[in-house]
């Protein structure tokens, strides 16, 4: 009962609210309230009024509206750019220098030597068709031949072209060839019309697959009579063969040649490839940076699979990275480079040069995608520009920061080099070359316990790797699991070339580097080989773009303020206000559906026991007027509550009790008496405290 | 007014009306006005920076479209074919080097063998000798005849300073006359006689091709089959077919490798140099022209395949005997056309027609504006640019004065003076592949043996069996470094929502106002005075009129007297307003009725809408 009582009166102490009916309290709220709109409706006549109501009614959309748009704005999570263009200490970047060539000729041969009397012995074949080559001495291996053998195709009868293989010169039809290699013959003569019918390992749905998009039909006057292709065999023996086709003999020749080079030199442990290549003392014969002098020692040393030894130079591993002091050629890096083309193995590279690259330092140099040539017997000035790129991580854009969210295994990380979207790429067609052929490529990094393909080991593995590579799902699985990285340096390279040494130079400059480096006096150079390359920074100042969210909480309150404050002219103390009518006017329901449950209950009871004494709510009844006129006349912010609710609770209770005399007659007296007392008790104080009220009405709307 | 003042919802009026004391309301009054003015001057700035834009950088990375790659041999046509058209234009070349440059004979007597040359020599080719110019005495020796004449009109030198500062005895140029008008002639002049020849056989040439028809020119000039010897795609082998002929009025046949012409454009999903284009070219050294191109190779341009490969502007030239390898890096821009900047989104809203059968850029608009000048001036078509509707080439038979009117607008083309200019806007998008361009020996010393071999006898199918020479041969790989598209886009820094909210945001701040406030102004200002206004004039009218009538003053002198005392309870003693004054005011003028003179206390009972508060604030007056 008195747990009641408390409720009871916690009950009334929380509504004090403004009112006691909605309507009250919907005229108190906007008469008060500091939103600018609902004020003008109670303040202006009846006209004006609608007028307003409309008004108001149409602000209040128009801001929702607006609101959604902003809050639509944010969470798209724009970015704004900016560009900076500063002056600062740059560090320059890591130089990685290589041969085009992997290894030397000299120290690979007897590696080698059975691959290249294979070629030569076929290219005698198919360049002098007449002439059978009787004359050969030693045997050739031909089983390495056969475990990826290069055929010849006669295509004077386009519909049912011959193939030749080169060394058994039996020709086969093609029709005791399907009895081999079946699909892939089929779809040969299928598709002989368009050259790259060549293999089911490049199945070409879509565009981007097949390099032919459907040619025009004209092109028959002068077509080629005979093709190379190479056969590929997914197990020897087997009847899954592959017929890849080339329109040049020269592309065909050197791709069966790094197929074949890769199975052989698979094979070589590591330290024995490094050694096989190119050494940085006899590669490297002069360095320079700014004004100091530096050697082959400053390089680090590191196996590339496409070039063997490759030296970078400021790579940052070890050591702190250098910090360039000006721009201009004076205080780059210059260097003088042998490349010793001699020596280069004939059929695995066919262009001669250096290969270089200029990236960030703990980065791996990819140098097939970003590595740039120089030639021999020229000066190559490479002017750099730096432009960084710094952007802003998720949700703003897809991009990681390290790469310990992709989810590729990083086989580069063992070089202790920094993620990059060339080394996720390349990760990924490993893992899925390693999944698939269960070996891995020997251009990549294995993973751990994996070995490396060859022909001996994995007699499939060319086949599996070419159908592999050219799967256009794989591709794009790798594209998708990958992102790059947030932070992103490009150095942009405007380069020019010279001839260097010049004649007249060219003698005392090849006796000295060559005395220098074998300690001879005689001349071990000559301008195939001789290098000179610059490389410094063009201007002293850096490019940084960076990003910045367009839109932040910030902005995003300060443009829903404004709009709310433009329309209307509130803030969030309005929406306070609101909040607060709202939960008066809750209130007001519950106190209307409690009062009517006590009026049933009440009749109820009053049905049964005609003299029942007052409840509890009807004896705190009378409490409430006090209570109200103390909170108007307290702190709290509800300005007129005191008069309106007494009144209220007047025309209320009044209102109850002429509805409530119907029934009885009895219990009437008995309600009309505190009904009675209330205006009597609430008139003294009434003057007095509503005097006040009105002052804070208009103060209060002055100070919000 | 004093009713806004206290009513309103801006601040800085109430607090006027409600301050007490001169000085404080003087400065109440300087604040609100300073606010007001704050206000104006921000909304202002606002307003003037609504169309101004932001940058956005987005780096994609992502499986990219392959641009298209046109490949020109730098020589237009085999000279051996061209022989029959070009014989006597040679000849006049060589004997024009005899003269002036003697392959080891004197000058002056080269001047007198002179006479057997004009019988070959067309008509044509003596009206626009070579001339020999003695700057000072401004008199030429004639090529042909030997005459010296006088050198009238004005003097072009296209290489004006070196002129002035070397020996101006040996200068070599030609002469362009106005056919209709000989005394107007231009005389063109170089430094070096290897311009002048040059360019002087340039123009004859040019003369001779725009006779030919096109379908000739394109058998004359180079087949797929001769240029390109090996391709090769990411990782695939390709070959002519994937080349789209495409014949350049001054380059002769190129070919675009991915042109998109049959509906697909190839993309690469991978980048690095394995997996682009890969082409080995046959650049047929000892068929070229030696007056024409004096220089050996290959010009490849990297484009859209909806642009126009402009080669002679923007070609990359590549050499032989090696391999040149470009990377490439995509970048893409998006500008915002007008307001925001002056560019064109098609180049519709252009007053130049589109020559090109391709999609507008700044370059197609200048060719094209330059060749509607051309039409319009000289009545014929430059022959390095396509024809306009209805207009043919220019070519000597026809317009024997096209030349000197070409040169005259050329030369104000260059000025700036065709309005070319400034009519051509940039395009609002553009794509963009940057370059990096590097050159490597190709074939290698141990490889240049078998190499040179094997192309041979690709080759040799085709055509009769000869050994290449390695400076006939240049390797070509264009590819993309990596796949990161740039995408530069220019998006609008302020949209309408935004604007309004940092009105709001002013206004706000210095005022607490908002689109009611202004309402209110206008209705306080602009309605509610002009009705009171309307209203003097009414009672003054009134006045007049019952003062006519009756001669009484009771009707205004009440009016008057009601006006006072609306007045009244707020005026008193400069209190603050009390809570019924304040309520109760607004309601008599704010009443819609313009016409109703100002009410008192009963109607207040009548209008008002708290009729549950009325008798208590009635009680309360009364108290």
């Amino acid at each position: 009962m008195r747990l009641k009582k408390y409720l009871v009166r916690a009950l009334h102490r929380l509504q004090k609210g403004p009112g006691y009916t909605y309507k009250e309290l919907l005229v108190w709220y906007c008469d008060n309230t500091n939103t600018h709109g609902p004020k003008r409706i109670i303040k202006e006549g009846p006209k004006k009024k609608f007028i307003w109501f409309f008004l108001t009614l149409l602000f209040a959309s128009l801001v929702f509206w607006q609101w959604g748009i902003l809050i639509n704005t944010y969470l798209s999570y724009n970015v704004t750019s900016s560009l900076s263009i500063g002056f600062k200490t740059m560090k320059f970047p890591a130089v990685t220098v290589c041969n085009a060539n992997p290894f030397k000729y000299s120290e690979v041969k007897p590696l080698l030597k059975e691959l290249d009397r294979l070629i030569e012995a076929a290219l005698e074949r198919i360049l002098q068709p007449g002439n059978s080559s009787d004359n050969v001495s030693p045997p050739l291996d031909l089983e390495l031949w056969n475990q990826i053998p290069l055929v010849l195709i006669d295509e004077h009868d386009k519909d049912n072209p011959v193939i030749l293989d080169i060394f058994e010169s039996n020709q086969t039809a093609v029709g005791n060839e399907t009895a081999m290699g079946y699909g892939t013959m089929e779809n040969y003569t299928m598709g002989s019309k368009t050259t790259e019918s060549y293999s089911t390992a490049a199945p070409a749905p879509g565009a981007e697959n097949s390099t032919a998009p459907a040619a025009p039909a004209n092109s028959t006057t002068e077509e080629k009579k005979y093709k190379l292709a190479v056969k590929l065999c997914s197990q020897q023996g087997s009847g899954n063969c592959t017929y890849r086709n080339f329109s040049s003999a020269a592309q065909a020749v050197s791709e069966w040649y790094v197929l074949q080079s890769t199975s052989i030199l698979s094979k070589v442990p590591l330290h024995d490839r490094i050694r096989m290549g190119y050494q940085a003392e006899d590669m490297i014969l002069a360095c320079l940076y700014g004004a100091e002098p530096c050697n082959y020692k400053n390089f680090t040393q590191i196996y590339h699979p496409d070039h063997g030894n490759c030296y970078i130079f400021n790579w940052g591993m070890d050591e702190e990275a250098l910090n360039s002091s000006n721009p201009g050629a004076e205080f780059g890096l210059k260097l003088i480079l042998d490349i010793s083309q001699q020596d280069y193995i004939p059929y695995l590279s066919s262009a001669a040069g250096a290969r270089l690259m200029l990236h960030q330092q703990k980065s791996f140099p990819f140098l097939k995608d970003q590595g740039i040539y120089a030639m021999a017997g020229t000066e190559t000035s490479i002017g750099v520009l730096v432009d960084e790129l710094e952007r802003m991580g998720y949700p703003y854009s897809d991009c990681t920061v390290n790469g310990s969210d992709v989810p590729v295994q990083n086989l580069y990380s063992q070089y202790n080099t920094s993620y990059s979207i060339q080394a996720c790429l390349r990760s990924c067609f490993q893992n899925h070359m390693v999944e698939i052929c269960g070996c891995g490529h020997y251009m990549f990094p294995l993973p751990e316990g994996v070995n490396y393909c060859n022909n001996e080991d994995f007699p499939g593995w060319a086949y599996c790797y070419s159908s592999l590579r050219s799967s256009i799902k794989q591709r794009q699985i790798c594209i998708d699991s990958c992102k790059e990285t947030c932070n992103d340096t490009q150095y942009k390279m405007t380069i020019s070339m010279a001839d260097w040494p010049s004649e007249a130079s060219e003698d005392w400059i090849f006796h000295i580097l060559s005395y220098e480096r074998d300690m001879s006096t005689n001349v071990t150079l000559d301008r195939n080989g001789i290098i000179k390359l610059n490389i410094y920074f063009q201007e002293y100042n850096y490019r940084t773009i960076s990003e910045s969210a367009a839109t932040t909480i910030v902005w995003l309150l300060s443009s829903l303020g404004g709009q709310f404050g433009f329309w209307m002219g509130g803030s969030v103390l309005c929406l306070i206000e609101f909040g607060e009518i709202i939960i008066d006017s809750l209130w007001i329901t519950v106190i209307h559906l409690i009062s009517w449950a006590k009026g049933l209950k009440q009749r109820r009871a009053r049905a049964r026991y005609p003299d029942a004494p007052p409840t509890g709510a009807e004896l705190a009844l009378p409490g409430r007027a006090p209570d109200g006129g103390g909170a108007g006349g307290g702190s709290h912010q509800p300005g007129l509550p005191a008069r309106a609710r007494a009144s209220g609770a007047s025309s209320r209770a009044s209102s109850r009790a002429s509805r409530a005399r119907g029934p009885g007659t009895a219990p009437r007296a008995r309600h009309a008496t505190p009904q009675l007392r209330l205006p009597a008790r609430a008139a003294p104080g009434h003057a007095e405290p509503r005097q006040r009220h009105g002052h804070r009405v208009t103060t209060g709307s002055c100070l919000c | 007014m004093r009713w806004y003042c206290l009513n309103t919802n801006t601040h800085g009026c109430r607090r006027i009306v409600v301050s007490r004391g001169r000085l404080r309301r003087l400065l109440w009054i300087l604040l609100t006005l300073s606010a007001v003015g704050l206000i104006l001057w921000q909304c202002a700035e606002l307003l003037m920076n609504y169309y101004s834009a932001s940058v956005s950088v987005t780096v994609q990375f992502q499986k990219l479209p392959f641009p298209a790659v046109t490949i020109c041999n730098i020589n237009p046509y085999k000279y051996s074919a061209m022989k029959e058209y070009l014989s006597e234009l040679d000849k006049e070349t060589k004997k024009a080097l005899e003269t002036f440059y003697g392959f080891s004979e004197g000058k002056s007597k080269v001047r007198r063998s002179v006479d057997d040359w004009n019988s070959t020599g067309s008509d044509f080719f003596q009206q626009i000798p070579l001339l020999k110019v003695e700057d000072f005495s401004r008199t030429a020796t004639d090529l042909h005849s030997g005459q010296k004449r006088r050198v009238e009109g004005s003097v072009f030198h296209k290489d004006s300073s070196i002129v002035n500062s070397g020996d101006s005895n040996d200068i070599i140029g030609f002469q362009l006359c106005d056919a209709n008008n000989s005394s107007e002639c231009a005389l063109y002049t170089f430094s070096s006689g290897v311009n002048a020849i040059q360019e002087w056989y340039k123009l004859h040439y040019m003369n001779i091709m725009a006779q030919i028809p096109l379908e000739t020119k394109e058998k004359l000039s180079y087949s797929a089959d001769d240029l390109i010897l090996t391709c090769f795609f990411d990782g695939l082998s390709c070959d002519k077919r994937h080349f789209t002929r495409f014949h350049h009025p001054l380059h002769g046949n190129c070919y675009t490798f991915n042109s998109g012409e049959n509906g697909t454009i190839l993309s690469t999903s991978t980048g690095g140099s394995e997996y682009g284009l890969h082409v080995v070219l046959y650049i047929d050294e000892a068929d070229y022209n030696p007056f024409l191109v004096t220089s050996t190779g290959a010009k490849i341009i990297v484009h859209d395949q909806n642009e126009y490969p402009f080669i002679e502007d923007i070609g990359t030239e590549i050499e032989t005997a090696a391999a040149t390898s470009i990377g490439m890096h995509f970048t893409r821009s998006r500008k915002l056309s007008k307001p925001y900047s002056d560019c064109t989104e098609t180049g519709a809203d252009i007053p130049v027609d589109n020559l090109y059968n391709k999609s507008y850029s700044l370059q197609i608009c200048l060719h094209s504006c330059f060749q509607k000048a051309m039409v319009e001036s000289c009545g014929c078509a430059q022959y390095a640019q396509p024809l306009p509707a209805g207009a043919e080439y220019c070519n000597y038979k026809k317009n024997p004065n096209w030349m000197y009117c070409y040169y005259r607008l050329h030369e104000k083309f260059v000025k700036e003076q065709l309005g070319c200019q400034q009519i051509c806007k940039d395009a609002c998008s553009f794509k963009e592949w940057a370059l990096t361009t590097s050159i490597a020996q190709w074939p290698s010393a141990v490889s240049e043996d078998w190499m040179l071999r094997v192309l041979s006898w690709d080759k040799g199918q085709k055509l009769n069996n000869k050994k290449l020479n390695k400076t006939d041969l240049a390797n070509l790989m264009v590819f993309y470094k990596d796949l990161n598209e740039r995408f530069i886009s220019e998006n609008p820094a302020n949209t309408l929502v935004i604007l309004l909210s940092n009105f709001g945001g002013q206004l706000g701040l210095w005022m607490s106002c908002s689109v009611v406030c202004v309402i209110e102004i206008v209705e306080v200002f602009l309605i509610d005075s002009l009705s009171i206004v309307l209203r003097r004039q009414w009672q003054r009218a009134k006045k007049w009129w019952s003062h006519r009538q009756r001669g009484g003053t009771g009707t205004a002198q009440a009016g008057d007297l009601e006006r006072q005392g609306h007045h009244n309870p707020v005026c008193l003693d400069e209190d603050l307003p009390t809570f019924t004054t304040a309520l109760r005011l607004p309601l008599p003028q704010d009443s819609p009725l313009p016409r109703t003179p100002p009410p008192n206390y009963s109607t207040l009972r009548l209008e008002t809408a708290f009729s549950e508060q009325l008798p208590d604030t009635l009680e309360l007056g009364q108290h």
